[in-house]
């Protein structure tokens, strides 16, 4: 077989394992909501007061720089999976003995992100047609203006986006829950840098185009200068905005004026998407069972003493065990959830106990702002990868059918695992605790509480619903960063200030999300 | 102790039906569940073990129905399922201490159920040892123990013997059967020699229906005075296996001796005792050529 159809055959076969599953269809979901959201004006680039004409110039731009920013970043998290599947299914073992190299798989894997993300892109290209006939602004339809910046700029992004994730899945250390928080980093970094262009407001080099990977800077650039032509006293804002922004002026955009330069950068984008790729093969285990091994968890004995069967020793027969009463006692509830705890708390590194412990120190010894800072923050974003495994452990680890069929499982292991969440919270962030309560500050208080019932009850309803645990940590990283870290109000959770704190907005969506976990868990079961 | 299945049908998504109107009354004792591959055994086993919801009929323990009241036969049952999992950064005991909390057993009775257990199935020396560095056999004897921690009145096994190398697969034979005195057992499986040595009951199923129950010395004596051994060139065995149903081939020196299931012998065949492999496959054929027909 030559290589490109085996690269053809390897690439089909994980996209259409990926787009036959549940999990596709809502992701596709999201990318027609995303389309809705700009047709609605939700989701708008405004230049000042201005906003473009709905010409198929403006649409597809805009359409093409949503997707863009979003599947950029929500994109990773649904293809970041792509050679854990291959592991847990063992396909993976398969395909590592045949002759296929480990750039061939990577650079493979890296292609079938890029299928599953083109998809979306697509819908989103449909999407920007409809919402130029829906907005009816201008009635002419030019198919090149409108789906040009798709091909320019979305599907680059995406290949860079679909490289990145394999690589990451490859590194040790970042395929984990690590790697996903400390993706959500990246990639605000990766739009920042060139954004900080914009706002100085004069021309962009054509250098910025190559350190453009979403393409954002690029185009707005371009929207800038014409808008400065036609309006000299424009000041140079320009942002891509949610929610409803009111534009009360427009201007008609001719569309983009592509350069040599801007081109290359894009295919640039693609180079380095594949570079990403071949980086990522450096660092594949092929599925070498003693690499997995080793790059997991610190093992407390030789895996190949692990292979062993058990020491062939007469054993009991059954007529000496212990009788049983079938009683579910409350100390059995309590024993569960000093369990859930062990569960969630067993297995990190050493370095992982050492940070919560001086996050602790930090929050009694720091100066109180500080303590309700940054140190709040820190041991708010500590343990993420604790609380992601909630709801989702069973299905990780294939426990569901032994623990589902216990008796009252429902009522039982399941507020156990969410009164262990909140113990863990509560625990990594007791010092802030204490020091409200030394300082008096009641309302701080009641803040803290919403967030320590809060953050648990999110990640026990989204792992729930979602199965995986990515969700949560891709959703929570997010929303920290942008509520308690910005002070943003109506996000921040912890209520860093008092102008930000919504404490009974929380204890209220804490019980919606504790609902949300037992019908999400309900629904996993055949029976209560 | 009585487990009745009745008319009980489940279909998946896609018109498939991975039972249809399978009906069943068991007593104390090994029921052997037999089947090929896609039979419907696994199936069962989760709607029996309150796993999955049937499509109809009913499931009743000591009258108790089962979609009333789901509770009454999971606080007896111990469930081992084909493919299962652990938690790779627990030992042993704090899995088996996990289980038995959520079973909802006390302290002290669990403590030395699971010291007994990991005795029983053989690892007690190794009950400090993370699990993600078991091996799959080791692991199977996990969910061995975990299936017996709550001294379970019905226990279902799903494959149990999968895995396990010839002396933990007697080894858990010889438990079975000492269970089957006092217990609910269902042990499913496509391997007739563990049935063979453990059951009191069998079931044959096919095509999610049920093609008999009886006890073994039943099942065997419908393939009395049916099974033939015939010594054969080589050359001719494609031409035995189209004309005869085969249980079973061995070469020797003097040609292959071939173990035929046949109503009247072949020129020159000579009787056999029958197995229950045997029968196993001559109810399949019979029950597929009766659907055939």
């Amino acid at each position: 077989m030559n290589r490109t159809r085996l690269l053809y055959h390897l690439v089909r076969a994980d996209f259409l394992e990926r787009v036959r599953r549940y999990n596709f269809l809502v992701t596709l979901a999201f990318a027609v909501y995303l389309g809705y959201c700009c047709v609605t004006g939700k989701v708008v680039i405004r230049l000042d007061q201005y906003r473009g004409v709905y010409n198929s110039a403006w649409v597809g731009c805009l359409m093409a720089l949503v997707a863009t920013m979003f599947l950029s970043l929500i994109g990773f998290y649904i293809v970041k999976n792509t050679i854990q599947r291959d592991q847990e299914t063992r396909v993976g073992q398969i395909l590592a003995t045949t002759p296929i190299t480990k750039s061939f798989y990577t650079v493979a894997k890296m292609i079938s992100n890029f299928a599953v993300l083109a998809a979306m892109v697509a819908v989103m290209a449909i999407a920007a047609v409809i919402m130029q006939w829906l907005k009816a602004e201008d009635p002419h339809l030019h198919l090149w203006q409108l789906l040009s910046p798709f091909l320019i700029f979305a599907l680059p992004a995406v290949a860079f986006t679909a490289g990145l994730a394999v690589l990451f899945e490859n590194i040790p250390g970042l395929r984990g829950g690590a790697g996903n928080v400390i993706y959500f980093f990246v990639w605000t970094a990766l739009l920042a840098v060139p954004a900080a262009t914009l706002d100085k407001g004069g021309k962009v080099s054509e250098a910025t185009y190559f350190r453009d990977f979403s393409g954002i800077v690029s185009v707005m650039s371009q929207m800038q200068q014409d808008l400065r032509s036609i309006d000299p006293t424009y000041k140079n804002d320009a942002a891509l905005t949610i929610g409803d922004t009111a534009t009360s002026k427009r201007f008609l955009w001719s569309g983009l004026h592509p350069t040599p330069a801007l081109y290359w950068s894009r295919v640039t984008c693609v180079l380095a998407a594949i570079a990403l790729a071949l980086l990522a093969a450096l660092f594949f285990h092929r599925f070498d069972p003693a690499r997995e091994w080793r790059l997991k968890k610190a093992p407390t004995q030789n895996p190949a003493a692990s292979n062993l069967e058990g020491p062939a020793l007469p054993a009991q027969t059954a007529g000496h065990l212990t009788p049983v009463q079938h009683t579910a006692t409350a100390s059995s509830l309590l024993r569960l959830v000093l369990a859930e705890l062990k569960l969630m708390l067993k297995g990190h590194r050493w370095w992982w106990y050492a940070g919560a412990g001086i996050i602790f120190i930090a929050s009694l010894a720091s100066p109180f702002d500080a303590a309700r800072g940054g140190v709040a923050l820190a041991a708010l974003i500590w343990p993420v990868l604790v609380w992601s495994q909630m709801g989702t452990r069973e299905a990780r680890f294939n426990t569901a059918s032994l623990l589902f069929s216990a008796e009252h499982s429902i009522h039982r292991q399941l507020p156990a695992l969410w009164i262990a969440g909140v113990v863990v919270t509560a625990a990594t962030n007791s010092g802030l605790a204490i020091r409200l309560l030394i300082a008096g500050d009641h309302q701080g208080l009641l803040s803290w509480i919403a967030c320590t019932l809060f953050v648990p009850s999110l990640a026990l309803a989204l792992g729930l619903w979602s199965g995986t645990s990515r969700f949560f940590e891709a959703v929570y990283t997010a929303w920290w960063y942008i509520g308690p870290a910005h002070h943003t109000p109506g996000l921040d959770f912890l209520g860093t200030t008092a102008q930000s704190a919504r404490p009974e907005t929380y204890l209220l969506l804490t019980a919606g999300l504790v609902v949300a976990a037992y019908l999400g868990r309900r629904a996993k079961l055949a029976y209560a | 102790m009585q487990l009745s299945v009745e008319r009980v049908s489940k279909q998946y998504r896609g018109n498939l039906w991975a039972l249809r109107d399978f009906s069943l009354e068991l007593r104390p004792g090994v029921l052997g569940l037999l089947g090929p591959n896609g039979a419907g055994k696994t199936t069962l086993m989760s709607v029996l073990s309150t796993i999955t919801r049937a499509t109809s009929g009913r499931v009743l323990w000591n009258d108790i129905d089962l979609a009333q009241n789901p509770n009454a036969i999971r606080s007896v049952l111990g469930y081992l399922p084909q493919d299962f999992g652990v938690y790779p950064n627990l030992n042993a005991v704090e899995f088996l201490e996990y289980l038995a909390a959520a079973k909802g057993l006390d302290a002290p009775t669990s403590r030395k159920r699971i010291d007994e257990l990991l005795n029983l199935v053989n690892l007690n020396d190794v009950r400090k040892r993370l699990l993600g560095g078991f091996s799959g056999g080791m692991k199977q004897r996990v969910g061995i123990a975990q299936a017996l921690l709550n001294d379970p009145q019905l226990l279902i096994v799903d494959e149990p013997t999968a895995g396990l190398d010839p002396e933990e697969r007697v080894r858990f034979r010889n438990l079975l059967s000492e269970l089957s005195g006092e217990h609910v057992v269902i042990l499913s499986t496509h391997i007739v020699s563990d049935v063979e040595a453990t059951a009191t009951d069998i079931a044959l199923i096919s095509a999610g229906t049920l093609v008999a129950h009886a006890t073994p010395e039943e099942l065997l004596r419908q393939v009395e005075g049916k099974v033939w051994e015939d010594v054969v060139p080589s050359s001719e065995m494609q031409a035995i296996k189209q004309r005869y149903l085969i249980s079973g081939t061995a070469r020797r020196s003097d040609g292959v001796h071939v173990r035929i299931l046949a109503p009247s012998a072949p020129n020159g065949a000579q009787p056999l005792v029958p197995t229950l492999e045997d029968a196993y496959l001559y109810c399949l054929n019979a029950h597929r050529a009766g659907a055939a027909a």
